[in-house]
């Protein structure tokens, strides 16, 4: 909390730019902390940060001095709806991002990868739209995984066909996404024949947008790879985000909150704050931002 | 820094460049007289200089073929400051892998830099600020970049040795693209991607010109590089003030031919020197210590001798 900027919003590490990211991640994780008046005043502050940098169309960019939004939409959106409910900023963030399409090849860009001689270069169904980091570009695993998160938090009442058909095709997307084996990457499962080894980011946050899919085989298989992959995870991030997507699924790994802690205490997160937020998220059980997956699923 | 590679100018305009390659069978060597006297030959002006080294962090790599080695940067900083550099920043901006302190961690760069939260930077989280592009090779104009690149008072690129399978090969030029912010751009920079990789590279490498470069060709990547290819065994590195004139050595060196890589022949125009004539070599001559690199068939014309994958 001491690292908030005067301008209400938090940057990456102390004393640098406010940046949509880590104010985001912030605000969720003090939200879910009993505080006190102080804390709420900067909370508000935070809030108020948020609201200031959302553009015209309703996106928010990472930094306050760019003009076009991107994928911290999903997260400014969630961390505001999480704040202080469904709001006129919380629709019209939603609203872009349920209008802004991934970019996919066009007849001469599929044509000239057919006539590669390697043949098949990636394999994947890019009819499937999920979400792109930036606009005009393609569809990736965690920004789509983001969308999904957010889209799981508004009132399944208020969703538009549109934002219907939507969640539909990402998590299609998000299935189609998956490295052979289970967990995911940042979006190529294969790449000339040869299978993307996966990564824990991307698997965590894939997982965590799909956790009410608990029967899909793409979500245990990806949990049983992320399960195993527990001794090579050595970064806080990772740790932090794979211990809380873990417990999200029913599994206690308590070794890892042992090594988080051990993290903390070496090199401080390097002093992100985007990661110690995630920290004090995960260290957190009465987070409501992800609550328990389906059962079925726990009981693997 | 005023080095005379950071303007834009025609071939013809621009004085030769210097590139060393130096043997070094191994990690184990001492790197660091290697690459301390070997600075010392290019006479840079370091003292009271801020110095960034542009490593290449990109995932957990067990075989040591994907990432700048630790021994070589510690070496390459250790050199800088024997040098008169006031500070020397370790940083990248991994593409794929949104965890640097993962990466670090299995590299074992603790082992060799104790402190990582004062020597190690993370570009895609750091502040940024718009930068213009020079040229128009791609359709992107303007950049968000790190704050710590842009207050450097030399950029030096540290890539691996490995072939690309978009690009061919990946050197000092293609390691550029870690400057580019994920926190802005995403992991991957898929932006990059559709505005064309070689355009990409060449706009960032007019935008912010790496002054020196230094390239682990101990053990490099050949095949389907930059990340599932197969190590390559070259014990080399290859040091120089024109980043385009390394590259295309390292080209050489790998049996590859400069002039047919897209974005380095078209580097050679603007950026730096391309052909040998314009390049002082010190140290081994490419042709001595040349080792074939295996490429993807959609690369075989790049190919100057036999060895195909």
């Amino acid at each position: 909390m001491q690292s908030q900027n005067s301008d209400g919003g938090w940057g990456y590490r102390p004393a640098s730019q406010s940046a949509t990211e880590p104010t985001a991640w912030t605000l969720c994780a003090l939200h879910n902390e009993n505080l006190g008046e102080p804390s709420r005043k900067q909370i508000s502050l935070g809030k108020d940060w948020l609201l200031r940098n959302q553009l015209a169309d309703g996106s928010w960019p990472s930094f306050a001095l760019q003009t076009e939004g991107c994928w911290v939409t999903a997260l400014a959106g969630l961390a505001l709806h999480e704040i202080a409910g469904e709001s006129d900023a919380v629709t019209r963030g939603f609203d872009w991002l349920c209008n802004s399409w991934p970019r996919t090849p066009n007849f001469w860009q599929r044509l000239r990868q057919r006539l590669s001689s390697s043949g098949e270069v990636t394999r994947q169904n890019n009819s499937l739209a999920g979400w792109a980091w930036t606009t005009n570009t393609g569809s990736w695993v965690e920004p789509t995984s983001y969308a999904l998160i957010f889209l799981r938090r508004l009132d399944p009442k208020h969703l538009s066909t549109l934002a219907l058909k939507r969640k539909e095709l990402a998590e299609a997307m998000l299935c189609d996404r998956m490295c052979p084996g289970g967990g995911w990457n940042s979006g190529n499962p294969l790449v000339y024949g040869v299978a993307g080894e996966p990564l824990v980011g991307p698997t965590v946050w894939a997982l965590l947008a799909l956790r009410e899919c608990g029967e899909l085989p793409q979500v245990r298989e990806s949990l049983q790879w992320l399960e195993k992959s527990i001794p090579q995870i050595h970064g806080s991030v990772s740790t932090a985000i794979a211990h809380m997507c873990l417990e999200v699924y029913g599994r206690r790994i308590p070794a890892m909150d042992v090594h988080l802690q051990e993290r903390f205490e070496t090199d401080r997160f390097l002093n992100n704050i985007s990661v110690t937020a995630l920290a004090a998220l995960d260290l957190n059980p009465a987070r409501n931002l992800f609550p328990p997956a389906a059962q079925e699923v726990a009981a693997l | 820094m005023n080095s005379p590679n950071t303007a834009l100018s025609p071939s013809f305009a621009r004085p030769p460049a210097r590139v060393a390659i130096r043997r070094a069978a191994s990690y184990e060597v001492d790197l660091l007289p290697i690459l301390r006297e070997t600075l010392r030959e290019f006479d840079l002006p370091l003292q009271g200089k801020s110095v960034l080294l542009k490593v290449n962090f990109v995932c957990h790599d067990p075989y040591g073929a994907i990432n700048t080695h630790p021994a070589v940067v510690v070496a390459a900083r250790e050199a800088f400051l024997s040098l008169g550099a006031s500070t020397v920043t370790i940083a990248d901006g991994p593409g794929l892998e949104r965890d640097i302190e993962a990466i670090a961690e299995s590299m074992r760069l603790r082992d060799f830099i104790p402190s990582l939260s004062t020597s190690l930077v993370d570009l895609n989280t750091d502040d940024v600020h718009p930068v213009p592009l020079k040229t128009r090779a791609s359709t992107l104009k303007k950049l968000y970049l790190p704050a710590t690149v842009l207050g450097a008072d030399l950029v030096v690129s540290m890539p691996k040795m490995k072939t690309h399978h978009w690009s061919g090969v990946t050197l000092s030029l293609k390691n550029m693209f870690g400057i580019v912010p994920g926190s802005c751009y995403g992991w991957p920079k898929n932006i990059l991607h559709w505005a064309g990789i070689a355009n990409s590279i060449l706009d960032i490498n007019s935008a912010v010109r790496p002054h020196f470069a230094i390239v682990d060709g101990i053990t490099g990547m050949e095949g389907n590089g930059p990340i599932q290819g197969s190590p390559k065994s070259c014990g080399l590195l290859i040091l120089g003030n024109d980043p385009v004139s390394v590259d295309a050595t390292c080209a050489r060196v790998m049996g590859l031919r400069p002039e047919r890589i897209n974005y380095l022949r078209r580097a050679g125009l603007l950026l730096g020197h391309l052909h040998e004539e314009k390049i002082l070599q010190i140290g081994e001559k490419p042709e001595q210590v040349r080792t074939p690199f295996a490429v993807l068939d959609d690369f075989r014309h790049l190919s100057i001798g036999l060895k195909q994958n």
